[in-house]
Formats: structure tokens, C-alpha cells, sequence
């Protein structure tokens, strides 16, 4: 059985009938394209969302009062906080966050800044860093006085090149500029907080925390993958601290992704929808078109079923021929909607979001392959099998 | 009984039930044909010999009676079996020629080695050869839109022979031929009978008939006459 001569003769049949084959798989063209190019935009969209929390690792999570908690009875001391790793399963870390106004002065001018504890490297993932460094393991511990300026920070201080090395003062304490973060595209968890300026918390806690001012805390996991266990557990573990009447919450890149999922679980309940019917409407153009090459041909099936062609090769030759129609309809649907969906991704979302999300080529290629499928099984069946159960003397007499 | 005849029909009838109506278009046929015969079935319009072609030919069963081909009766055989024996025993030839449009004449000729499983190469060789024995060495890449009518019914008997069978069925092959064309593919018959073809061929010309060694005449279903011609 030599399936490359079907296709051949399938392709040149379809060649031969031009405009209809066109027309007959518009249908199809759209609602691939559609189906794919909003596929395409989701992966553009979810890379975006992932992008944005880059701030944080996902290895990370965030601990804070609930709303109606009073913050002053929640706030949770350092010590208590840097005996977290040992006291909570899959806790390797625990950083609290906290952050005040200030004013600082950087060479002689001074500015009001936003300025509180900076996390080290290991919470964020991708905040990117224009000079030096960011905080490290080291300097939390010991408590250095070193200091961060974000991309904001550094030009609230009208800084001009790389500022590291030089120090900068608040109120009578100075810190070594270590590292200036580069632009923050999130906004929505970025590393620092949105604050200008962070310093180990230590050296924080030292100079201008008066009383017990934790709120935020910052926890780092061993293995991301128990991120709800250990939230849990670590819930427990406050109420052991802080008495049942201290209500906290946790926040995670889960619990983001959570609420974007739930938009995209509508957007592909609509895709799928316009799918299922353009899905139906391409196939039923196909089954007519099919239907009318069967009727057309009837002097040709009879003479190849009289030649010898028994009815399996005549039902794979029409069989093929469906197979090529809306096999090519969905290449180039694959085609239109890769293209259009990263058209669009770039004009709506990457302009906003800097973030580049790769083509979800292997899903694409997958409903395409899902749509040419159910097609030419639904659809082309039916008048293959009409075909070859033609009687040859009455095909041959047809006129 | 001659086991090695070409074509041993028995008592072969062949009734079409039309619900009220019963059509006895065979009425008890009896005939063997060696390897090798020629012979024209001649008879009145509606006599049923489209009716013996198409018995012959493997594309229907009959009623009743046996039907062996090359010693094998395929009276009884399913339709892919049916459709195997005609791949491998038989060539049609047609009187409206069934080739097919938009296809070369080497394609056409080809066809029946494709649904022999035969490889392309070999496929093209063999069809090359084909049309160089019915004359066309030269029209090998022609449409049948670019040949003539005798030209396109050349291919068809070259198409026929391609699986090399045992026997050639053609139903009036003339009928669509001027009387010029049908003499020169009579000559491309005879050629073949000569070379050990075996043909039957249906036709309600007498002059074309005259070119078979024997006739069989039909008339209502049944066999009035069956003669030598006299020929060869
Ligand atoms: N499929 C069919 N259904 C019903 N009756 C049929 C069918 N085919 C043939 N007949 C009838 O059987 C008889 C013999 O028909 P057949 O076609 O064999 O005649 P024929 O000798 O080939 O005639 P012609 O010379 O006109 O081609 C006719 O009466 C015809 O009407
Ligand atoms: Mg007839």
C-alpha cells in the first residue's frame, strides 16, 4: 500500500478543484486560527503573569496579618523569625519585611525616600541588577551597613553612573551603596517592596524598628513543590507565637497564578466553544464537498473498483482525500493563528510586560493535529465508505 | 469437461428482482472458451449481453449455475475476492473508454499495478510497454483530452493488459469508434489474439464480429447460435 501515491493523487485532485477546496476549508482556517491564536495569547499572557512576579521566587512566600488583624499584637519579632528554619519543615530561611519614610542624603542633596529590609538574593529570582549587587547572605548576618537602591531610589537621587562604593546617609548612619536593582517591570511584588532603598535586617531592626514593628515576612523553602503544606504549617506555627486571636495570611506566586488562571478557564471555555463550532460547521462543508466528489466521480470508482481496486483502497483513496482538506486547512490555520496570536501578544502584552513568552509550539501543532483528526473522522468517513460500497456495473453506467 | 479452458460457464442465469417485477435477463447459459479464443457475443438489444460481460467479467454473481474462471469458481467469491480475481485474471475494455481526465496516459495505464502493490518504477516501465505494443511508444505523457478517440481506447486495452490476464473483456470497445478508427482497433485485436490473448468482446457489428474466430448469439437470454467465422 503506498500511501505517498493517495496523497499525491489526493493533493492533485484538490489542486484541480482550486477555488471549492478553498472555499470548503475557510471554515476550518478560521476556527483554527482563532482556536490557536487565542492559545497563543493565553501562553503570552501567562508568561507575562510569570515574568511579573519575577520579583519573587517561587521557592518563596509571604506571611502578613489578615485585614482585621490588629498589626501592632501581629507584628513578629527577628528572633522568633530566625528560628523559623528550624522549628518549620521545608523553611530554610525567614526574612522579615518592613519598610518606613525617611529623608537620606546622597552627596549633598536630600530626598524623602521610602526605605525598610531588603530580602537577599535567594527570595528574588529575576529582579534584574544594573550595578554592583544585590544583598547577600553575608551582609544580613552580620548586619552590615550596606544598602540597595532600586531603579526608582537611583533616580529620586538623580544618580549618574555607577554609584557603588559611595555611601549614603540617614539620619547619622551611613551604608556602602552595594548594588543598584535594575528596572522592576512587576510593580506588582518586586523584590524591595517599592522601596527605595533597603538595607539587611539587622541593620534595619537596629537603628529604626522601636518596639516590634515586623508585619511582613518573607519565608524560603527547600522544595517549592510543598508550598501549601508549609504555608499551613507555617500559620500553625504563628498561632503557637502569637495566641489564636492573630489571624495571618500567606501570599505566593500560586496565589496569583490562581486568579489569572481563573480568567483563562473562561477565555478557553469560549475558545473551546468556537472551536467545537467552527469545528462543526468546517465539517459538514467537508462532508458535503465529499459527498458532491463521490457523486462527480461515480464512472471513475466504478472503473477503478472494475480494474481491481477492492473497497478498502477506494475507501482510503477518498478517505485521503478528506485527510488533505482539512489537514491543509489546519496548516494553515497553525500558520495564520501562531502568526496573528504573536502579532497581537506583541503589540497587547509584551509592551507592557517586557516579558517575551515562547510559542507554545508543541500545544499548536496538537490542536491542529486534534482538529484535523476529529474532522476527517467525523466527516470523511461517510462519503469514503459511500465510495467504496458503490456497485461497480451501476457506477459505471452512471452518466 | 476441458479444466483448462480460459472460461467454463454452467447453466449460468441470471434473474433482476425489481420487487414486482422479475427481469430473467440469463436464461441457462452454457459455453467454454479455450486460452487463447477470440470470440464475439452478438445479439438484439436487451439479449443480456451486457448482462455475460458483467458475469464474466467478475463485477456480479450469478443466480444460478457456476462460473469457473481459470479453473477457479468464482461464483460464490465475496467482493473483495471478486475484486482480486479481476485485478489479477482480467482487463476491461469499455465502450466509453473510463479513462481517467486529468491523469497521463502512462498514470492511466499504471492504474491497475498501483492496486497490485507494484513499486513506481516498475509500475511506469511495465505501462511504457503496454502503450508501445498498442502503438502509443509516443502519446506516453498525453491526457486523454489530448488524444483521439481511438488513440484513448488504445490506452484502455493497453490498461487492460498491463496485469497481464488471462482474458480480455470488452464491451462493445467499437461503439464509440467511426468505422475507420474501429478497423484499426480491430487490427490492434487481432494483433493480440495472435500473440495468445484470449478476448470476448461484445458488439452488434457484424463486420467487427467478422474479425473473432467464433460468435455467440444470444437472443432473450439464451445462446441461438455459436459458431466459428471461419477466421484464422
Ligand atoms: N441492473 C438491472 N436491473 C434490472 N434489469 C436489468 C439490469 N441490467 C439489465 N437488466 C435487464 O436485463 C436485460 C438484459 O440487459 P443487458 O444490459 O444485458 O442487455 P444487452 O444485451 O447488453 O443490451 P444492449 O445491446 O442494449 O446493451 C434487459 O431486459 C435489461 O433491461
Ligand atoms: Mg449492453
Amino acid at each position: 500500500m503506498n500511501l505517498t501515491q493517495y496523497f499525491t493523487e489526493a493533493f492533485a485532485v484538490l489542486a484541480a478543484n482550486r477555488v471549492r477546496s478553498l472555499l470548503t476549508v475557510l471554515g476550518l482556517i478560521i476556527g483554527v486560527t482563532a482556536v490557536i491564536a487565542i492559545q497563543v495569547l493565553g501562553a503570552g499572557m501567562a508568561g507575562a503573569v510569570s515574568g511579573l512576579l519575577g520579583g519573587l521566587s517561587e521557592r518563596a512566600f509571604i506571611v502578613f496579618p489578615s485585614q482585621q488583624a490588629n498589626f501592632t499584637r501581629a507584628s513578629i519579632k527577628l528572633s522568633d523569625l530566625q528560628r523559623a528554619k528550624d522549628e518549620i519543615p521545608n523553611v530554610v530561611a525567614a526574612m522579615p519585611a518592613g519598610g518606613q519614610r525617611v529623608v537620606a542624603a546622597y552627596g549633598h542633596a536630600h530626598h524623602r525616600i521610602t526605605f525598610g529590609a531588603g530580602p537577599d538574593e535567594r527570595f528574588s529570582t529575576s529582579t534584574p541588577i544594573r550595578y554592583g549587587r544585590k544583598l547577600s547572605e553575608d551582609d544580613i548576618a552580620e548586619g552590615r551597613h550596606v544598602c540597595v537602591v532600586s531603579d526608582q531610589g537611583y533616580t529620586k537621587f538623580a544618580m549618574i553612573g555607577d554609584p557603588t562604593g559611595s555611601s549614603l546617609r540617614v539620619g547619622d548612619r551611613r551604608f556602602t551603596i552595594v548594588g543598584v536593582l535594575g528596572t522592576d517591570k512587576s510593580g506588582i511584588l518586586p523584590l524591595n517592596f517599592n522601596l527605595d532603598v533597603t538595607v539587611p535586617y539587622p541593620t534595619y531592626e537596629r537603628y529604626f524598628v522601636h518596639g516590634n514593628a515586623i508585619v511582613f515576612a518573607r519565608f524560603l523553602m527547600a522544595d517549592a513543590s510543598k508550598v501549601e503544606a508549609t504555608e499551613a504549617d507555617t500559620l500553625n506555627w504563628l498561632r503557637h507565637l502569637k495566641g489564636p486571636r492573630v489571624e495571618y495570611q500567606t501570599f505566593d506566586r500560586k496565589a496569583f497564578s490562581k486568579g489569572v488562571d481563573g480568567i483563562f478557564a473562561g477565555i478557553t471555555i469560549v475558545v473551546a466553544l468556537i472551536g467545537a463550532v467552527s469545528l462543526l460547521v468546517a465539517g459538514i462543508g467537508i462532508l458535503n464537498i465529499m459527498l458532491v466528489s463521490v457523486a462527480e466521480r461515480t464512472r471513475e470508482i466504478g472503473l477503478r473498483k472494475a480494474i481491481g481496486a477492492t473497497r478498502f483502497q477506494v475507501l482510503l483513496q477518498f478517505f485521503i482525500e478528506a485527510l488533505a482538506l482539512s489537514g491543509f486547512g489546519c496548516l494553515i490555520g497553525l500558520i495564520l493563528g501562531v502568526t496573528i496570536g504573536a502579532l497581537v501578544n506583541d503589540f497587547a502584552i509584551v509592551k507592557f510586560s517586557g516579558v517575551v513568552a515562547p510559542i507554545p509550539w508543541v500545544r499548536s501543532i496538537l490542536i491542529a493535529t486534534v482538529f484535523t483528526t476529529v474532522v476527517t473522522l467525523a466527516f470523511g468517513t461517510y462519503p469514503a465508505w459511500r465510495a467504496a460500497t458503490l456497485d461497480p456495473i451501476e457506477a459505471l453506467r452512471y452518466e | 469437461m476441458n479444466s483448462s479452458a480460459a472460461i467454463d460457464v454452467r447453466e449460468v442465469t441470471k434473474t433482476y428482482d425489481l420487487g414486482d417485477v422479475k427481469v430473467e435477463a440469463l436464461r441457462g447459459v452454457s459455453f467454454t472458451i479455450a486460452r487463447g479464443e477470440y470470440v464475439a457475443i452478438m445479439g438484439p438489444s436487451g439479449s443480456g449481453k451486457s448482462t455475460l460481460m458483467n458475469l464474466l467479467g467478475c463485477l456480479d454473481r450469478p443466480t444460478t449455475g457456476r462460473y469457473l474462471l481459470d479453473s477457479i469458481d468464482v461464483s460464490t467469491l465475496g467482493d473483495d475476492q471478486l475484486a482480486a480475481i479481476r485485478l489479477k485474471k482480467l482487463g476491461f475494455v469499455f465502450q466509453g473508454f473510463n479513462l481517467l481526465a486529468r491523469t497521463s496516459a502512462l498514470k492511466n495505464v499504471a492504474l491497475p499495478l498501483f492496486y497490485a502493490g507494484v513499486g513506481s518504477r516498475e509500475r511506469n516501465a511495465l505501462a511504457a510497454g503496454r502503450l508501445a505494443e498498442v502503438g502509443l511508444a509516443d502519446r506516453v505523457n498525453h491526457k486523454p483530452s489530448e488524444l483521439s478517440g481511438g488513440q484513448q481506447q488504445r490506452v484502455a486495452i493497453a490498461r487492460a493488459l498491463v496485469n497481464d490476464p488471462a482474458v480480455l473483456l470488452a464491451d462493445e470497445p467499437t461503439g464509440n469508434l467511426d468505422s475507420t478508427t474501429s478497423e484499426e482497433l480491430m487490427g490492434v485485436f487481432q494483433h493480440l489474439n495472435e500473440a495468445g490473448r484470449t478476448i470476448i468482446m461484445v458488439t452488434h457489428d457484424e463486420d467487427v464480429a467478422g474479425h473473432a474466430r467464433r460468435i455467440i448469439r444470444l437472443r432473450d437470454g439464451r445462446i441461438v447460435d455459436d459458431q466459428a467465422t471461419g477466421k484464422g
